[in-house]
């Protein structure tokens, strides 16, 4: 099974403080993937350098078999990987449509001499383009939305939006940053059959940041347990849930023991 | 304790007060009278003869300030009664009237006693003295200032509760205001209904075009000439307009491709200190090209800086600029501080441009077409990674853009505009020099660019005509422009922070967190139809 995802001793440190050190972390291709860990552990650091937004200290991070290292956050994204953010970043002024086609723009060819001229393959390009997003709007269930301004839209709708402009670059890898966050139950459960979906219908291998534990022993494939940076426990949900390390580095010393208590959490 | 609504008018007085003092020392009076007396028709009588012409034209200036007192000190209140409007008035007025008759007896006497008070205030020079004073005796006017600013305040009362707040109004309202709302609403329906229209829009781009055509041969050397100015900083502004207005980076050294522009042209068509004698018309795309090249070069360096940082950069680059024009270490390159003469213009089938109506024509043209070039990039894929980047430059990268590309785009075809710009003024002037081309000009630009309305072309039009057009009309306050130039940019942020003619987005952005307009019903979706499953078709 080719791997998506894979990072070799990867190393961030910010001043001394290690966020992440040599992390080796393996997502298989159209597997949902997560990672978890409490609060400050090094998560969305990750998620930093895998998009390029960090530079990394030491170790490779490689995207189907090919070194990502070094390459811009733009150079990242045009290969095939998108991302959403913890805190939604809309691009709050533009519409929803606007939004997606910004997400688009990897994929579009057209030179600015071009939009200039109007040229007949700038013009067949752009027809295409608003097509493509009209249709992901309606994929994410915001059709006839396309108007408004993302900062008119309500909570749910602004992350679906993101998650739809994510999706405009046609990823291969699509890492999510806490996408149920701030969602209720009803929308939380929309979400995850949402993300099911885009594995089983898109064939995009998902890798998440969640903090609702529900989500991730619901979807996850695979769960990574970080903990000051360093990873302490990986395999399936099952394993996790049991696993005394992860229940100590979430409940403390000592909770380890009180292995059902920990499990009613988790659960 | 006195009255809440007394106290309010004895603010208002006390702020009125302060505010012709101030006028006073700044001698704006004199400014102010002769500005009348050119409306009027009567400015250029001699300022030391009594009441006559310029005094009588300060007096109506001091009264309408009188006025205005009365009429914000008469300010509606509960209940609203006569009297107490009356009352409001005669406070205000009598306070502001008697700090003015007190600073006039003050003067009075001071000049009398002999004291130079231009020593200590450069404004009261003894022609400023003898027509503040009309030449009377101390007592005497300091009696009359207090009689007219207290007696136009009350006029001002009267005004304000009887014409503005009574019956009066409403009959003018219905009279006057709804007939003219309603034109101007007739007028925007029908505005929109013929540009829907294919064929009418044309015909009425035609109409347009023949007014452009036909009005510089109408309005005289005057105003072409001023409305040439105007449209060179259009030129520019809509450059920065894209710099600024749509990719959001802080350029404070515009200018530096403006002189950029200017300086190409003038040294490949004048005979000093090159004589290579080009034609306008090869200099023209030269010229623009080099000021694009320098935009782009100089942003590979700095353009990995953000906002402020940037800002400060490209300041630093435009001073660094002008110093190098005015050095003698490069005399014998750029003609050093004595510039450049005899820039050729253009001919056109053998005749010359010459007037200013020529270049009128000439600024129109490139104006259409930066407007044209814009437009389209707007509603391009450049234009939204633009948008994208200013909104959030992070997410931009995040998405896939390239930012330093399109900030390169952006300032690499600003700085074409503004080569442009550049070209058309050197030529125009037959002259360009480094004087032409200091800090004032970049932050001129800008304002004009935010108080017009940032990314909207039509704003940044009517920010030209606001902030180049009114002081080349209004040169009579010459020494007060710069302070005018303040006080509107201070206004006009606090009043109407997206500018005047605003782009519906930095509309939005500005008034962010305030109750929104009614959000624009959703227009209509393209009718195709799809599932999950195409998405990726």
């Amino acid at each position: 099974m080719t791997s998506a995802l894979e990072t070799h001793q990867l190393t961030k440190t910010f001043g001394g403080l290690a966020a992440v050190g040599r992390l080796d972390l393996v997502v298989p291709e159209h597997r949902i993937a997560s990672v978890i860990g409490p609060n400050g552990a090094g998560k969305t650091t990750v998620f930093n350098c895998v998009t390029g937004f960090y530079p990394v200290d030491s170790g490779d991070i490689l995207f189907y078999g090919r070194s990502i290292l070094g390459l811009a956050p733009d150079q990242i994204t045009y290969l095939g990987i998108a991302r959403t953010f913890q805190n939604i970043r809309l691009f709050a002024n533009m519409t929803a449509i606007e939004n997606i086609l910004v997400g688009e723009h990897p994929r579009l060819r057209s030179m600015w001499f071009e939009a200039v001229f109007r040229t007949p393959r700038m013009r067949q390009e752009e027809r295409g383009a608003v097509a493509e997003a009209n249709r992901l709007l309606l994929f994410v269930g915001l059709g006839g939305m396309g108007d408004e301004l993302a900062r008119n839209l309500p909570y749910g709708a602004q992350r679906r939006l993101e998650l739809a402009r994510a999706l405009a670059s046609q990823p291969r890898l699509l890492l999510l940053d806490e996408p149920t966050a701030g969602m209720n139950p009803n929308e939380t459960r929309e979400m995850m059959r949402f993300i099911q979906r885009l594995r089983d219908e898109l064939g995009i291998t998902i890798l998440l940041i969640e903090h609702d534990m529900r989500v991730v022993m619901g979807i996850s494939e695979q769960v990574t347990v970080l903990d000051y940076g360093l990873k302490i426990a990986e395999g399936t949900t099952l394993e996790i849930q049991h696993n005394p390390r992860v229940i100590e580095a979430y409940l403390g010393r000592g909770a380890s023991s009180g292995l059902g208590e920990a499990n009613r959490v988790a659960a | 304790m006195m009255p809440e609504r007394l106290r309010m008018a004895l603010i208002t007085g006390a702020t009125f007060a302060v505010l012709l003092v101030f006028l006073v020392l700044i001698g704006f009076q004199v400014t102010a009278a002769e500005l009348i007396g050119g409306l009027l028709g009567n400015g250029r009588t001699t300022a030391i003869s009594g009441l006559s012409g310029l005094g009588l034209n300060m007096l109506g200036f001091f009264a309408l300030i009188g006025l205005w007192a009365g009429m914000s000190a008469a300010r509606r209140r509960t209940p609203d009664l006569w009297s107490h409007a009356l009352e409001d008035a005669a406070l205000a007025g009598g306070l502001a009237g008697a700090v003015l008759g007190l600073l006039a007896y003050l003067v009075a006497r001071l000049s009398a006693a002999g004291v130079h008070m231009s020593a200590y205030l450069a404004q009261l020079v003894p022609s400023t003295i003898a027509l503040f004073t009309l030449g009377l005796p101390a007592i005497r006017i300091a009696v009359l200032y207090f009689a007219l600013i207290a007696l136009s305040a009350l006029l001002g009362a009267v005004l304000a509760r009887g014409v503005v707040r009574s019956s009066w109004r409403r009959t003018l309202n219905d009279r006057l205001g709804r007939p003219l709302g309603r034109s101007v609403e007739m007028g925007n329906r029908a505005i929109r209904k013929v540009t829907a229209n294919r064929v009418s829009r044309y015909g009425l781009y035609g109409v347009l075009v023949l007014l452009a055509l036909l009005l510089p041969q109408r309005i005289g050397p005057f105003w072409n000439y001023t409305l040439g100015t105007v449209g060179i900083y259009v030129l520019l502004g809509l450059g920065l307009n894209v710099v600024v207005g749509l990719a959001g980076l802080l350029d404070l050294g515009y200018v530096a491709f403006f002189a950029i522009g200017a300086y190409t042209v003038a040294l490949l068509t004048a005979p000093q200190p090159h004589h290579l004698l080009w034609s306008f018309w090869v200099a023209l795309p030269i010229g623009i090209g080099v000021a694009a090249l320098a935009g782009v070069l100089l942003g590979i360096p700095v353009l990995r800086l953000r906002g402020d940082y940037l800002a400060i950069v490209t300041l630093g680059f435009g001073e660094i600029l002008g110093t190098l024009t005015r050095s003698d270490a490069l005399v014998t390159f750029t003609g050093g501080p004595m510039g450049v003469k005899e820039v050729a213009g253009p001919t056109l089938f053998g005749r010359a441009f010459s007037s200013g109506a020529d270049y009128l024509y000439l600024m129109a043209i490139g104006a259409v077409v930066i407007i044209f070039i814009t437009m389209r990039l707007q509603n391009s894929r450049v234009g939204r990674a633009w948008v994208a980047m200013r909104e959030d430059e992070t997410v931009a990268r995040a998405m896939g853009i390239n930012t330093l590309v399109q900030k390169l785009l952006a300032f690499g075809i600003g700085a074409a505009f503004a080569g442009l710009g550049g070209v058309f003024f050197a030529s125009r002037n037959q002259f360009t020099g480094p004087d032409d081309f200091t800090l004032m000009v970049s932050i001129n630009v800008l304002c004009l660019v935010i108080v017009g309305g940032m990314g909207n072309m039509p704003g940044v039009i009517a920010g030209a005509l606001v902030l180049k057009g009114l002081p080349e009309v209004l040169r009579q306050l010459e020494d007060y422009r710069l302070v005018a130039f303040g006080a509107l940019l201070v206004v006009m942020m606090v009043v109407r922070p997206e500018g005047i003619l605003p782009s519906r987005r930095r509309r939005l952005e500005v008034h962010a967190g305030e109750s929104l307009p009614e959000p624009e019903k959703a227009g209509s979706q393209s009718p195709e139809r799809a599932t999950g499953d195409d998405v990726r078709a």
